[in-house]
């Protein structure tokens, strides 16, 4: 009730000043008060004040014909009331454009103009309204993005920082590893030299080398078995040595063992040459635990060198694999580190870009934007064009983070290379109710290869720089890792 | 646009073009066109050197009749016979047609382009006797020699000759032969067997030894079949007293014709020249065979009418000679008057050339006109500011360029669409997705009463899908090769057939494509534009189409200039048809031939952003308004490259003040709409854009005068000043009409212009500052940036509309500011033209013509049309008197009374104005100053 008196009270005002003085804000009325004479505003001129909006210019500031479109560089007010008040250039009185939504600029004109102002004025409230939750949302979903950032921030560099810290664990154990290393490598060289050195006795009885090869290997693996030195193997010494080649783990059973000692539970020397030592030589079914295989040449059956030699490949495995893990860990470290020197604002609201890919379709264009890595064309026949790789951040000083720039995208026939800017889009972010919109502006070269001349030779003399405007990317907050959302 | 850009969309597909666009020079490839010496009938008859001709009169085959006499030459070389007509036209035109007296076949004669057949005078035989015969030419002293032997006309005014014709023995006339050689199919020997018309010519031609390029010519990498032989024609013409020829456009060189003694002759072909080159007598996208010939005494013209290559050689016995030198001429009374000697040299067709004979600028204008008619009047809004580029992207792109205007406060009448609005340059059409709303986008711009401008190309895509072509093809529409199938070149869309529109039928087909149902997505404010119309064929000859292609029974070597005229003619007319016969077209076409001015406007084609370039938009226009084409313009801007801010303010500031009026962009530079260059710069092409809205009345009125008269718009100096020889050579500046005077800034870093203020006894008043300054001088004129130097002549009364708005037509209603610029004798007039600005009903009177004059203090208005009907809301809504002296009182009476108004004077400029008069501008009235 009370907005209604308000309301019919001004209307009675407005009425009242209008009748007079037409084109004018309240806040210019002081000037126009009906006196004999009317002093342009600029101060350069009396005139009578019948001469006010009488249609001929007299001020030199246009002051005195703010209601009609006499004056070249005059402005109208449009009251507009029950919309937003807004002043439009007095070229625009009466020319049959309606310009204002209350009609008053086409007042004395052939256009029919319906005075629209109620119902703009109630979806532009309706629209505020919903801007303001929109607003409000956005507002949210930025906090919500800075505190996810931080958050993501935050895990990041723990995550880095754990991964220093393996990387220091790795780097010790490394070191250890390589002084194992070492060490196995000059115990197995010690033996085989003392091996080689024994192997040079027996060397001159060559004829008969075969024969007490045979038997020295035989007896040296009974000795191997025989793990009490009793001169015979039991049951329990072939189920503590012998394996099956295919699973080294299991443990015999005892039916195997028994088969193996050919039904008995003793085996002396003879019995075993003839039995067990050909099963075991034939290596295709059991072997002696932890041997690499058959008993075989003389260097791997020292039971010594065999150690040695086993120790070392150990240990050299071993090393390979500390050595990847450290270096897989120090390229994660080096990637993140990476990704952390970007700078994602101050807030790191923009962290959770990275790692997103947007795409776009323009006419027959594929386009992706992946935030802080690539944009890239492709056409519908299929060959995709890098048209920038992330550079940095290029608004201006104040309003840093409203653009991006990628650069060095594939080069151009004339030289230079692809480049992309994209831009924050304000008003397209509050049209859609996103958070954040983004424009593309690519300004790429233009190259077409064709075949068997360059063209750039006829281009080659002028810049020619393309903008292509594309609509804007909406990339929502709220769905992380999934949205795609394009406008 | 031309060819090499065509590469790049086109490139793997055409390497054979390629190859021609390579050169890697920024500059147009000369090689790509031919030389007078590529060329072989300019070869041959420029071979012929002046002396006696071998062609004699047969006094005794002389008929006259009342309007016409006949009169056969013999070629005594080969005994082939011409028949010579002579006609007196009315309005002081003399036409001599030459042609076979039986020709082997019949040769082309140029249909279409007379507006009709001219009427006659009676010519009267004056004496007679074995040398010649003397014929009386109407009412004045003027009289046609005709010599026997050799051949010769002379046109005498009194003792004075005013031109001749074949004085220096160089009339040629190629007749049709059989073909001699090995190669002639049998059915042409055995024809020429068994016909017996032409005995003496077939003994004779054995003797004539056939050249290279009689019968076949290949240039690059096209051979030319020449199914006819040798057919060019070639005449003389001296012009004794003249140092001074314009004309025969469209040539990128100045305004006064060069002699040629020292290169290559000026040629008229159509053709799309890339990267054309200035100052050289290069072939351009038009063609008007037409040349004016002045000297302080005499104006008159030479009208060839051919429509095959033709090439005019000038030369003259002045030329190598110094100022010195001809004042030493003139102390010693010495030898010889200055004489310019033109030699017109066309590949096939006729002699058929009108002698106009002046003997004012006026009346040449008019000669010219009863001939082909006059400029289209065209529609106000056209006379408005055009922004164009190729392209402008999609519907959005317009929208937001449309909103940069009103943002900028910048009006403007038209937005322009080239090629790429099209659904794959299928003309007629609208890309679906960058397109898809067409009259959606149209409402828009009408809502804001703005137009557009789309382009139609006349070659058409070969595509079985495409309704169009489809439509062509099945009703045989396209132009054939010599082989009988339709003739398909490159260009933009791929593999594209051509109209014949040399066919009434054809055209008639076209026109009828323009309308609202056929052509999808139109509405009233859409208007159209003919580029590549030379025609443009990528891939062949010189760019354009083989010679001996074939539309109908005609080869393309007779009507090749003809083609651009017709494709904007058949556009044109489907324009009127659509609104039935109720709106004026706008139709923008880049070739063009003599008659193109009936169909609307014509502008420089692909120009490049240089300075040189802006110079030369004023002779190049200028040329163009002399042989009746008004409507010209250049490219604001430049076309090819990118123009630094300063030279794109200067152009502004010259475009707003020549006829067309409009900004373009290749696709390759940088945007350059006017808000583009800072506020500064947005702030001075804002200025003279509104200047040229202030001056539409003025504009409007000049064209209606060009409709009536065929006075040029936009004008040299010479026409106005035809007594002073300081005016002859100047195309540093012009005139618009008479009353306005422009010296346009052309040169970088301008600090100011030395302008020519022509006239002894004239006053030229600074539009800025209305600074009076005397004529008969040349003024040292102090430029910035802020504009450049315009005049309003002391004696003249200038209408303007000073409420500039978003577009013309919201200015429709507005009221008039007069322009009173006294002379020295304290006296002005001046006109003013109203009408709805865009129908035709100004033919039905439906229009306002009114005389303002001032002498003795009194200003009056007066109806020059009192049975013209129409009313105006406009009126009267200030007179400013420039050189004025202050009055005491000043009395406005109408047929309402009397009453005094207000006025200022301000004393420092001798400025009057007189406050809001108020009567309507259809009123007559006086206004007292006392």
């Amino acid at each position: 009730m009370r907005f209604h008196i308000i309301t019919a009270a001004f209307l009675w005002a407005a009425f009242v000043e209008s009748r007079k003085i037409r084109g004018i804000s309240s806040s210019y009325k002081r000037f126009y008060r009906e006196r004999k004479s009317f002093l342009c505003i600029d101060g350069s001129k009396i005139i009578p004040f019948e001469q006010v909006n009488d249609d001929y210019c007299d001020c030199a500031d246009g002051s005195d014909e703010p209601g009609t479109s006499a004056c070249p560089r005059g402005r109208f007010y449009c009251t507009n009331l029950g919309f937003r008040p807004h002043y439009i250039p007095s070229s625009r009185v009466n020319d049959g454009i309606c310009d204002c939504c209350d009609a008053s600029d086409e007042y004395n004109s052939h256009a029919r103009c319906q005075n629209t102002c109620w119902n703009l004025g109630q979806k532009e409230r309706a629209y505020v309204e919903g801007q303001m939750k929109t607003l409000d949302e956005g507002l949210r979903l930025k906090q919500q993005l800075i505190e996810e950032g931080v958050l993501l921030w935050r895990e990041k560099q723990a995550q880095l920082r754990e991964l220093q810290r393996a990387a220091e664990d790795l780097q010790i154990k490394l070191e250890e590893h390589r002084k194992r290393k070492h060490e196995a490598d000059r115990l197995k060289e010690q033996t085989l030299k003392a091996l080689k050195a024994g192997d040079r006795d027996v060397r001159p009885e060559s004829s008969s080398c075969g024969f007490r090869h045979q038997n020295s290997t035989v007896s040296h693996l009974f000795q191997l078995l025989d793990s009490n030195k009793d001169g015979s193997i039991s049951l329990d010494e072939v189920k503590a040595k012998v394996v099956l080649v295919h699973d080294e783990t299991r443990v015999l059973s005892e039916d195997e063992a028994l088969t193996l000692l050919g039904g008995g539970h003793q085996m002396d020397l003879s019995k075993f040459q003839n039995t067990l030592w050909d099963v075991l030589t034939r290596g295709d079914g059991y072997k002696i635990k932890d041997a690499h295989s058959a008993p075989g040449g003389l260097m791997s059956e020292d039971p010594h060198l065999k150690a040695a030699d086993r120790a070392a490949e150990w240990e050299a495995a071993d090393l390979k694999k500390v050595e990847e893990a450290y270096e897989t860990v120090n390229m994660e470290i080096s990637d993140l580190q990476k990704k952390l020197e970007i700078d994602y604002g101050t807030d790191w609201e923009y962290l959770f870009l990275n790692g997103q890919c947007y795409k776009l379709k323009v006419y027959e264009y594929m386009y992706t934007l992946c935030p802080f890595n690539t944009v890239s064309q492709k056409s519908t026949a299929g060959t995709e064009v890098s048209l920038g790789l992330w550079g940095m951040w290029a608004g201006p000083a104040k309003n840093r983070y409203s653009q991006m720039v990628y650069e060095n995208g594939e080069p151009c026939w004339q030289g230079g290379s692809r480049t992309t800017s994209v831009s924050k889009d304000q008003h397209a972010a509050l049209a859609s109710g996103r958070t954040q919109t983004w424009s593309t502006q690519s300004n790429f070269m233009c190259c077409v290869t064709s075949a068997n001349v360059n063209p750039c030779d006829i281009w080659g003399r002028a810049s020619f720089t393309r903008s292509l405007v594309l609509p804007a990317y909406s990339l929502t907050g709220t769905q992380i890792g999934s949205d795609k959302t394009i406008k | 646009m031309c060819c090499w850009f065509f590469l790049r969309r086109m490139g793997p597909v055409l390497l054979l073009w390629v190859a021609v666009c390579l050169s890697g020079s920024w500059a147009v490839d000369k090689g790509n066109f031919k030389t007078c010496d590529q060329s072989a009938f300019c070869k041959r008859q420029r071979a012929m050197k002046p002396g006696e001709s071998p062609y004699r009169a047969l006094l005794e085959t002389m008929e006259l009749t009342n309007t016409r006499l006949t009169l056969q030459l013999i070629n005594d070389n080969n005994k082939v016979r011409l028949l010579l007509e002579l006609y007196r036209l009315q309005g002081n035109i003399t036409r001599v047609k030459i042609n076979e007296l039986k020709p082997l076949k019949p040769r082309y004669e140029v249909p279409d382009v007379l507006i009709r057949e001219p009427p006659t005078e009676p010519l009267s035989l004056l004496s007679q006797d074995e040398n010649g015969v003397v014929l009386s030419l109407g009412a004045e002293s003027q009289r046609v020699i005709v010599s026997a032997r050799p051949f010769r006309l002379d046109i005498v005014e009194g003792r004075d000759v005013l031109m001749s014709l074949n004085s220096r023995g160089l009339l040629g006339f190629e007749h049709l032969r059989m073909r001699k050689d090995t190669q002639a199919d049998p059915e042409a020997e055995n024809k020429e067997g068994t016909d017996p018309a032409n005995p003496a010519e077939t003994a004779k031609e054995e003797e004539e030894k056939v050249e290279d390029g009689m019968w076949e010519e290949t240039f690059k990498t096209h051979t030319d079949s020449k199914p006819s032989g040798p057919s060019a024609v070639s005449l003389d013409f001296s012009l004794p007293g003249v140092e001074h020829v314009y004309g025969i456009p469209e040539h990128g060189d100045s305004l006064k014709l060069k002699t040629t003694d020292s290169g290559d002759p000026y040629r008229l072909y159509n053709l799309d020249v890339f990267q054309y080159e200035l100052y050289n007598p290069m072939a351009l996208y038009g063609s008007v065979p037409v040349m004016l010939s002045h000297n302080a005494r005499r104006t008159m013209g030479i009208f060839w009418l051919n429509a095959a290559e033709t090439w005019v050689d000038i030369s003259s016995n002045t030329a190598g000679k110094t100022v010195f030198g001809k004042m030493l001429d003139y102390v010693q009374g010495s030898s010889e008057t200055p004489q310019t000697d033109v030699r017109w040299i066309s590949e096939s067709g006729i002699i058929d050339v009108f002698l106009m004979l002046g003997p004012t600028p006026r009346d040449v204008f008019s000669q010219y006109a009863s001939l082909t008619g006059t400029q289209a009047f065209p529609p106000l809004a056209s006379l408005g500011y055009h922004q164009c580029r190729w392209n402008y992207n999609d519907q959005e792109d317009v929208r937001s360029v449309d909103a940069g205007f009103d943002e900028h406060d910048i009006p403007y009448d038209f937005i322009w669409l080239d090629i790429e609005h099209t659904d794959g340059k299928r003309y007629f059409t609208w890309d679906p997705h960058k397109f898809a709303s067409p009259k959606e986008m149209l409402q828009g711009l009408q809502d804001k009463k703005r137009k557009m401008v789309a382009i139609v190309d006349p070659h058409i895509k070969v595509d079985t899908n495409y309704k169009i072509h489809n439509e062509i093809r099945s009703r045989g529409f396209y132009v054939k090769n010599k082989d009988g199938g339709d003739y398909e070149g490159w260009c933009w869309p791929g593999s594209a057939g051509y109209p014949d529109f040399t066919r009434p039928d054809m055209r008639a087909w076209w026109a009828s494509q323009f309308a609202y149902d056929q052509y999808e997505g139109t509405m009233e404010n859409l208007y159209t534009w003919n580029d590549m119309n030379e025609p443009s064929v990528f891939n062949g000859p010189e760019v354009t189409m083989h010679k001996d292609a074939m539309h109908e029974s005609w080869e393309h070597r007779d009507v090749h200039n003809l083609y651009g005229l017709y494709v904007h003619r058949a556009t044109a007319e489907g324009l009127i048809e659509r609104s039935g016969g109720v709106e004026r077209p706008f139709v923008l076409t880049r070739a063009f031939f003599a008659g193109s001015q009936r169909y609307g406007a014509v502008w420089t084609g692909d120009n490049a952003a240089e300075w040189d370039h802006l110079k030369i938009s004023i002779p190049m226009c200028l040329s163009l308004g002399l042989v009746g084409i008004s409507f010209c313009g250049a490219d604001v801007g430049g076309f090819f490259k990118s123009p630094s801010t300063e030279l794109l303010v200067r152009w502004y500031q010259t475009g707003a003040y020549q006829p067309f009026f409009r900004a373009h962009a290749h696709l390759d530079t940088p945007r350059r709409e006017p808000w583009l260059f800072g506020p500064e710069n947005t702030a001075l092409i804002r200025e003279v854009i509104r200047q040229r809205y202030t001056f539409l009345p003025y504009w409007y009125q000049l064209f209606y005068l060009a409709y009536q008269t065929g006075e040029p718009v936009m004008r040299p100096l010479w026409v106005e000043y035809p007594q002073d020889p300081a005016t002859f050579a100047l195309d540093d500046e012009f005139l618009l009409g008479r009353d306005l005077l422009v010296h346009p800034v052309t040169e970088e870093g301008a600090r100011g212009v030395t302008a020519y203020l022509p006239g002894k006894h004239e006053v030229w008043f600074d539009i800025h500052t209305f600074q009076k300054h005397n004529g008969g001088q040349n003024l040292y004129i102090p430029v910035t940036m802020s504009s450049i130097p315009v005049f309003q002549r002391g004696g003249s009364i200038i209408p303007r509309k000073l409420r500039v708005r978003r577009s013309s037509t919201c200015m429709e209603h507005d009221p008039y500011t007069l322009y009173v610029a006294l002379d020295n004798r304290r006296t002005a007039e001046g006109e003013l033209y109203i009408d709805d600005g865009h129908t035709f009903n100004y033919e039905k009177k439906e229009l306002m013509h009114r005389k303002f004059s001032f002498a003795n203090g009194v200003l009056s208005s007066v109806d020059l049309e009192p049975n013209a009907q129409f009313t105006t809301k406009s009126w009267v809504e200030r007179i400013i008197i420039l050189g004025a002296s202050k009055p005491s009182m000043v009395t406005l009476k109408t047929a309402d009374g009397e009453n005094q108004l207000e006025f200022d004077f301000d004393a420092s400029m001798s400025v009057l104005t007189i406050r809001k008069p108020g009567m309507n501008a259809g009123a007559d009235w006086t206004v007292t100053l006392q």
